[in-house]
């Protein structure tokens, strides 16, 4: 399986999500797939009107999925979040680009006897090792620091073939000269990028940057390009189909950043809606730069509730 | 998914460079370059292509990734078999130093007699590196404490070029440089009267995304200089990128995007391109880069030393910087072996950089006739 190029299929301006487009939406669709980040949450606080939403969604019907590019936490530790949070949700729904990656190497049958090193927090680790793989780094490695006198030789284990990288706000050189020695110097190395997200909401009052800084780093220093697992890729997509019997065209992806949520939308043939809660201004979405439209645009998730006069 | 390569500073292709200061109003006044002298003969859109070159250089080991150079075929490297009418073809001879010069801490076998017999010819030397860790003065004292006669006026590390770029655009002294890079960086900020904050202390800094935490950047910064930085870690990400992001007209200067450096002599090292990596990656933006294979540096000691570039031979390790460096400014090039690159890598049919010549090491100089390579 390999992550799918982007290819934008509509350039139609977005339409503003109204009373009258909002029930055709709700009518045409069997289920929506929701961003995280800028969607549902800002860091640890829930956005306004989510909870009611989701449950009148629910009410009506409709199947709930959680597609997240955030790979600091596995799915057991997002159902966590979700439920700290107040809100009922199964792991079984949550797809985060941690669960990516363990399952690319999965049905891409790596040999359980490699390892795998990670530059990455722990969800990453924890579902490397529920999927039966050797995890070596994470965030233990945040604490190391790199020796550089003239007889001392920084290891790395030979027995790592593959690199998987995410968002690592204990990034570090150590880390930095271990996953590039890796994966220069082990033949066959894969390097797995969970996402490429410049930017994200890791907190509520100000955006930081995402794994694009940490995949673009190690890019920079092996001269390579990874195999992305997370949105836009189509990868997790696969996994969602196969556990629930639906057409992509019955499904609407809900995200806030174009170039992962609607991209990942499109590409797989989903309806496409953008909230403004997150990463995107109204200014960035009509800028003339801006190639990527959804199908519809509101501010927030819980305009659908306002808007269906719920 | 690619990252755009789109130059930050684009805004140059429009303009026509003259012999004058440039400056398209006040706003954008350290958005554009200025040109350096009157006989220096880059034009706006050749510099453009370049930097969109270099850009799209990161992505290809050998450096194949030429596109968006205006490149000529090159025949094949010859082996360096009359070094003596190399020598006499020539007035100036720029060194690259790790890999060449030296690797790590030791001196590379015949390097001193080289020298000397190059001076006594009445050569004049210069030593660029990329390496921007230390200062020029720092590195003065490196060629002392190797034995070497080499002035501090001699050397041109890329921690100096940025610098020097910075100056040489009337880079406002009221304004701030956000450093993501060591001391080398911070000591020739210094010497050209900027003020600087982040480096090497920033590296203790910790980071708790907390609800209600907020990072506060310091608003004057007027432009981000990222190079080779073991002190590297998210809060230096992070200041960089909302330096870069917020702060209207700040500037992404890399020192180099070397993918790794030879910090010691036994292993390759993560280097400067793995920080730039970094920013581009959470800025979304491509850097103006000073040091190889852009030829700023170039361009800044012909002419600070009234030197015509086909009067240069350009002598490194590194085809990606070092040969594509000299081609780039229309000198004569000569790969050395004694570092990085090995004759079979030259040789690859996936290498499309070649020099004019190609050696085993500098003090093959020493021998009038061809060293068996």
């Amino acid at each position: 399986m390999e992550s799918t190029t982007p290819n934008p299929t509509s350039t139609a301006a977005a339409e503003l999500l109204t009373c009258a487009n909002a029930k055709l939406l709700l009518d045409s669709v069997d289920a929506f797939l929701f961003d995280c980040d800028g969607v549902i949450w800002k860091g640890d606080k829930l956005i306004d009107g989510i909870p009611e939403t989701l449950e009148m969604l629910r009410s009506k019907g409709k199947k709930l999925v959680f597609v997240t590019n955030n790979s600091t936490k596995s799915r057991i530790q997002y159902a966590n979040k979700f439920r700290t949070l107040g809100l009922s949700v199964s792991q079984d729904e949550i797809f985060s680009s941690s669960f990516a990656a363990a399952m690319y190497l999965k049905v891409n049958q790596f040999p359980p006897q490699k390892k795998v090193y990670v530059i990455g927090g722990e969800g990453i680790v924890q579902e490397l090792q529920l999927a039966g793989f050797t995890a070596l780094g994470g965030p233990e490695d945040g604490e190391k620091r790199a020796q550089w006198k003239s007889n001392c030789l920084f290891e790395h284990d030979k027995d790592v073939a593959a690199v998987v990288v995410g968002l690592d706000p204990d990034i570090n050189y150590y880390k930095l000269q271990y996953g590039t020695l890796c994966i220069r110097e082990n033949p066959g190395c894969l390097f797995i990028a969970t996402n490429r997200d410049s930017v994200g909401h890791m907190t509520d009052l100000q955006e930081w940057p995402g794994a694009g800084c940490m995949v673009g780093a190690i890019c920079g220093s092996t001269e390579r390009e990874p195999v992305v697992v997370g949105k836009p890729s189509t990868f997790m997509m696969e996994f969602l189909l196969q556990k629930f019997n639906l057409s992509t065209s019955r499904m609407c992806m809900v995200g806030d950043r174009l170039d992962t949520d609607i991209l990942f939308g499109q590409n797989a043939g989903c309806k496409t809606l953008l909230v403004l809660s997150g990463v995107t201004t109204k200014s960035i979405l009509d800028d003339p730069s801006n190639k990527i439209q959804p199908d519809y645009y509101t501010n927030k998730v819980s305009d659908i509730l306002g808007l269906l006069g719920e | 998914m690619v990252t755009k390569a789109v130059v930050s500073v684009s805004v140059a292709a429009s303009i026509t460079i003259t012999s004058s200061k440039l400056l398209i109003n006040p706003a954008h006044r350290f958005l554009c370059l200025k040109r350096l002298s009157s006989f220096n003969s880059f034009s706006a859109s050749s510099l453009a292509i370049k930097w969109r070159g270099i850009s799209s250089c990161s992505s290809n080991k050998s450096g194949t990734a030429m596109e968006g150079f205006t490149t000529r075929t090159r025949a094949s490297a010859q082996p360096l078999e009359n070094a003596d009418e190399l020598i006499s073809s020539v007035e100036t001879f720029i060194f690259d130093c790790d890999g060449v010069i030296w690797k790590g801490d030791k001196l590379i076998d015949g390097v001193p007699e080289t020298l000397d017999m190059l001076r006594s010819k009445g050569k004049r030397l210069v030593f660029v590196t990329n390496n921007s860790t230390k200062s020029r003065k720092q590195y003065g004292k490196k060629f002392e404490t190797l034995g070497l006669n080499v002035g501090e006026e001699e050397i041109f590390a890329s921690s100096f070029a940025a610098a020097a770029y910075l100056k040489s655009i009337d880079f406002p002294k009221d304004k701030k440089v956000y450093v993501i890079g060591e001391d080398g960086i911070l000591k020739e900020l210094e010497l050209a009267g900027f003020q600087y904050l982040g480096g090497p202390e920033d590296g203790g800094k910790k980071i708790e995304l907390k609800p209600g935490f907020l990072m506060e950047h310091d608003e004057e910064v007027g432009a981000v200089v990222v190079g080779f930085d073991r002190y590297f870690n998210y809060y230096k990400v992070q200041y960089g990128t909302l330096c870069i992001r917020e702060n209207p007209g700040c500037l992404f200067i890399a020192t180099n995007r070397d993918a790794v450096t030879h910090l010691t002599d036994a292993q390759e090292w993560a280097g400067g391109g793995s920080m730039v990596g970094a920013i581009c990656g959470s800025t979304q933006r491509e850097p103006l880069v000073v040091g190889k294979p852009s030829t700023f540096m170039m361009d800044y000691l012909a002419d600070k030393f009234g030197i015509l570039k086909s009067q240069i031979c350009m002598v490194g390790d590194r085809l990606d910087t070092d040969i594509l460096f000299g081609q780039n400014g229309g000198c004569k090039t000569l790969l050395v072996l004694s570092g990085v690159t090995t004759l079979s890598m030259l040789q690859s049919p996936s290498n499309s950089i070649q020099p004019d010549f190609y050696t085993n090491k500098i003090s093959d100089f020493l021998a009038p006739k061809a060293a068996t390579v």
